[in-house]
């Protein structure tokens, strides 16, 4: 309850919602335990009542990190950075880190605005990081207008290419009625 | 009929008109990576790491690597144990794999410093039966579970509540739908989202759309999970889904950002199919993609060629690939939802042999997913298994006394839970104020097989609706007060406790489901311990007790008549 210092856990904590649920707040300051029907047909409960809190995926991250996973945990970490960002500019961030979205000064400034903004220093390196390989891939945007407007073909509509011919007849013929890859 | 063919044996007519001989068989053709998992052209294993980061990969200086190479060197492998590991000889990391005396902790302490091409060399030494005996032991959750597909081939939402009742009653953990017309998505997901929880509390539901639609409906709360964000296992074949691991690793992160539960997509064949596999054989390209899940931090995949499958099923010891890339997903110690998800064959036999390496072991959920509705109405184009195979599927867990995740349920029960979800659907609709649901439409819903038995809708007025449900920004909570309002207080309740969950991130944890009772079970608190005959998930007391039930069994006491 008080959040002065994070609670250190581990496995036997797990699953918090039965075992620690005293840990839990949402980010508008509400106990777990005020999420009820009742608060509901009140209308005391918003959306963003219903939202993870960034201090619960710390603790999340201490849970993967205390079960030999520190992949799971270091992407908890971004997420709890990411809660303060609005839904639709997280979308837009990651439009931005799509290949040749961006020059390697708008990924620079999205670093920024990350790390200045947001204090979201961990998803700030991340896509430091993917500018650099982006540089050295060719797959930053050009600077020049319209470079880049044919860059990126849609997801799930594959090339029908001579190398491929004989593997997508064989499976066409099992697939007869039925469709795309995906 | 020409006469100028020379005579056939009447045999061979018969086996000409074979189902099995409707399905397309080709050559390997390993240049273009049109090969399983045995080829000449895939590198050799190596590693050399220094001042901390990996400079050599599978043969490749750091200075050539793709973005593949630095992703997985960068992320994905464990620098610290990387060249102790890679040293290990192939043949004694296969037999930690199938040894009852070495722990699936062991298997992980070795298997995160592996490289791609390590694993594969790993992997090639295993026959099917050893790749069995390694999934039962790596399987992060202890307790095995299924997936469903809810779909409806006029996207009638009616249909998705009624199919989804069902399906949750059945036994499906999970449930996904996705849509012929992707503007009934709000529709059709506020449907499968109601119908599930009338079913059984707590079975999560997603709907499979465009990456950033489907994270939209997540963020509602309309949806529960998402797993349909691919992944690829060559640079050229990323780009063309026009994403990179970079853009993949930060919505990841995005969809825990908002408490949502999510797994990476990849499977063998999707690179060949993409027409850019250069010249790797397709296990090799397929755990490269593993790996690079395990790099990003997500909890979990959905592997086992997906909807390719008709690629590695076309080549010599294809499903023994498919088998293999759902133990390296285990091994590497991530979810595995594990295929049997999209029709391939015209052979019954062959359909149910190629899920038995995947139901015998037992894996995260066994099919991503079975067709929980006929598979004319399987917008997913056709799964392996649909609604006929119900029967067959609980009498082969019964057979082997295997748990795949479904039992049988009495048809009383089942006409209950479609009419209950049909009218917790309706009344939704018009607390939303969204365009009736008749009662004829209710009581079709309750007795149908498929989409065609039912009312047709307004589909102008339905897509209207639909937007406006976009528009009015309608949530899950929305559908809660609906159902309260209603009446339907145990479906409010279950649906609530749901959302509840996202505030609490136990869903976030690898392998988690949630149980009837809304405990969450995971890799965490359900560790997979198996260690030998007598260990481990053993499918006995109540749920077998469940499992011996079938819709004919004959009455030992009294042969008249048949029990369940």
């Amino acid at each position: 309850m008080t959040s002065a210092s994070p609670p250190t856990l581990n496995a036997a904590d797990y699953p918090l919602s039965i075992n620690r649920p005293e840990l839990l707040r949402t980010p508008t300051g509400k106990p777990i335990t005020a999420l009820t029907m009742d608060s509901v047909v009140s209308g005391d409960l918003s959306p963003a009542d219903l939202r993870i809190a960034p201090e619960t995926l710390q603790l999340q991250a201490q849970l993967a990190e205390a079960s030999g996973r520190p992949q799971l945990a270091a992407n908890f970490r971004r997420a709890a950075e990411m809660t303060a960002i609005p839904d639709q500019e997280v979308l837009a961030m990651y439009n931005a880190l799509r290949p040749r979205a961006s020059t390697a000064e708008q990924l620079a400034a999205l670093a920024e605005r990350l790390e200045g903004t947001y204090t979201a220093p961990v998803c700030a390196a991340l896509v430091r990081e993917a500018a650099e390989v982006y540089a050295r891939r060719g797959l930053l945007a050009r600077p020049e207008a319209g470079g880049d407007a044919d860059a990126g073909a849609p997801a799930g509509s594959p090339a029908a290419t001579p190398v491929t011919t004989a593997a997508t007849a064989a499976a066409a013929r099992a697939d007869r009625e039925e469709g795309q890859p995906a | 009929m020409t006469s100028t063919r020379p005579r056939q044996s009447l045999r061979t007519e018969i086996l000409e008109s074979r189902p099995v001989n409707l399905d397309g068989f080709v050559e390997e053709w390993p240049e273009k990576g049109l090969v399983a998992m045995e080829s000449d052209f895939d590198p050799a294993p190596s590693i050399r790491v220094q001042d901390g980061r990996v400079v050599e990969l599978d043969g490749t200086e750091r200075a050539d690597f793709d973005f593949m190479d630095t992703f997985i060197a960068d992320h994905a492998i464990d620098v610290a144990s990387a060249e102790a590991s890679v040293a290990i000889p192939s043949a004694e990391i296969a037999r930690m794999l199938i040894d009852p005396g070495v722990s699936r902790g062991d298997v992980l302490a070795v298997s995160r410093g592996l490289t791609p091409a390590k694993i594969l060399d790993v992997v090639k030494l295993m026959n099917v039966v050893e790749i069995m005996q390694g999934m039962q032991k790596m399987r992060a959750r202890r307790t095995p579970a299924n997936q469903g597909h809810s779909t409806s081939a006029r996207d009638n939402p009616i249909q998705v509540a009624a199919d989804a009742a069902e399906g949750a009653l059945r036994g499906f953990a999970e449930l996904e739908t996705t849509l012929g017309v992707v503007r009934y998505a709000p529709l059709v997901a506020i449907a499968l989202q109601v119908g599930g929880q009338v079913g059984r509390g707590g079975v999560l539901t997603q709907c499979a759309l465009e990456e950033a639609t489907e994270l939209e409906l997540g963020m509602r709360g309309i949806t529960a999970y998402a797993e349909t964000i691919s992944i690829y296992g060559t640079e050229s074949v990323f780009i063309d889904g026009d994403d990179t691991p970079w853009s993949k690793s930060f919505l990841a992160a995005a969809y825990a950002s908002r408490g949502i539960k999510m797994r990476f997509t990849s499977g063998t064949g999707s690179e060949v199919q993409m027409g850019n596999a250069e010249g790797k054989s397709m296990l090799y390209l397929e755990i490269r993609c593993i790996l690079m899940a395990k790099g990003a931090g997500v909890q979990g995949l959905q592997n086992g060629s997906i909807s390719c499958i008709g690629v590695p099923g076309a080549v010599p010891g294809g499903l023994r690939a498919v088998a293999a890339e759902n133990l390296v997903a285990s091994m590497v110690d991530l979810e595995c939802a594990s295929g049997n998800d999209q029709s391939f064959s015209h052979s019954a036999m062959r359909r149910t042999a190629r899920a038995m390496p995947q139901m015998l072991p037992g894996t995260d959920f066994v099919c991503s997913g079975y067709s929980s509705v006929p598979n004319a109405d399987n917008m997913f184009a056709g799964s392996n298994f649909d609604t006929d195979d119900f029967d067959d599927w609980n009498t082969i867990q019964r057979d082997f006394q295997v748990d795949g995740g479904l039992r049988h349920v009495r048809e009383d029960e089942i006409l209950a839970a479609r009419n209950k979800a049909a009218r917790a659907l309706q009344a939704v609709f018009a607390h939303l104020d969204l365009p009736s649901i008749t009662d004829d439409e209710v009581e079709a819903a309750t007795y149908a097989n498929s989409s065609n038995d039912y009312p047709l809708r307004d589909v102008l007025a339905d897509l209207k609706a639909a937007q406006s449900v976009m528009d009015r920004e309608v949530t899950g909570l929305d559908l809660v007060k609906a159902l309260e309002s209603a009446g339907f207080h145990d479906v409010a309740e279950n649906l609530l406790t749901v959302l509840r969950q996202r505030v609490s991130g136990d869903l976030l944890q690898t392998s988690a489901v949630l149980t009837a009772d809304f405990t969450p079970l995971s890799a965490i608190n359900d560790p997979n311990d198996y260690a030998g005959p007598g260990t481990g998930y053993r499918l006995s007391g109540e749920r077998w007790e469940q499992l011996k039930k079938l819709r004919h069994v004959t009455s030992a006491s009294n042969p008249e008549t048949e029990v369940g």
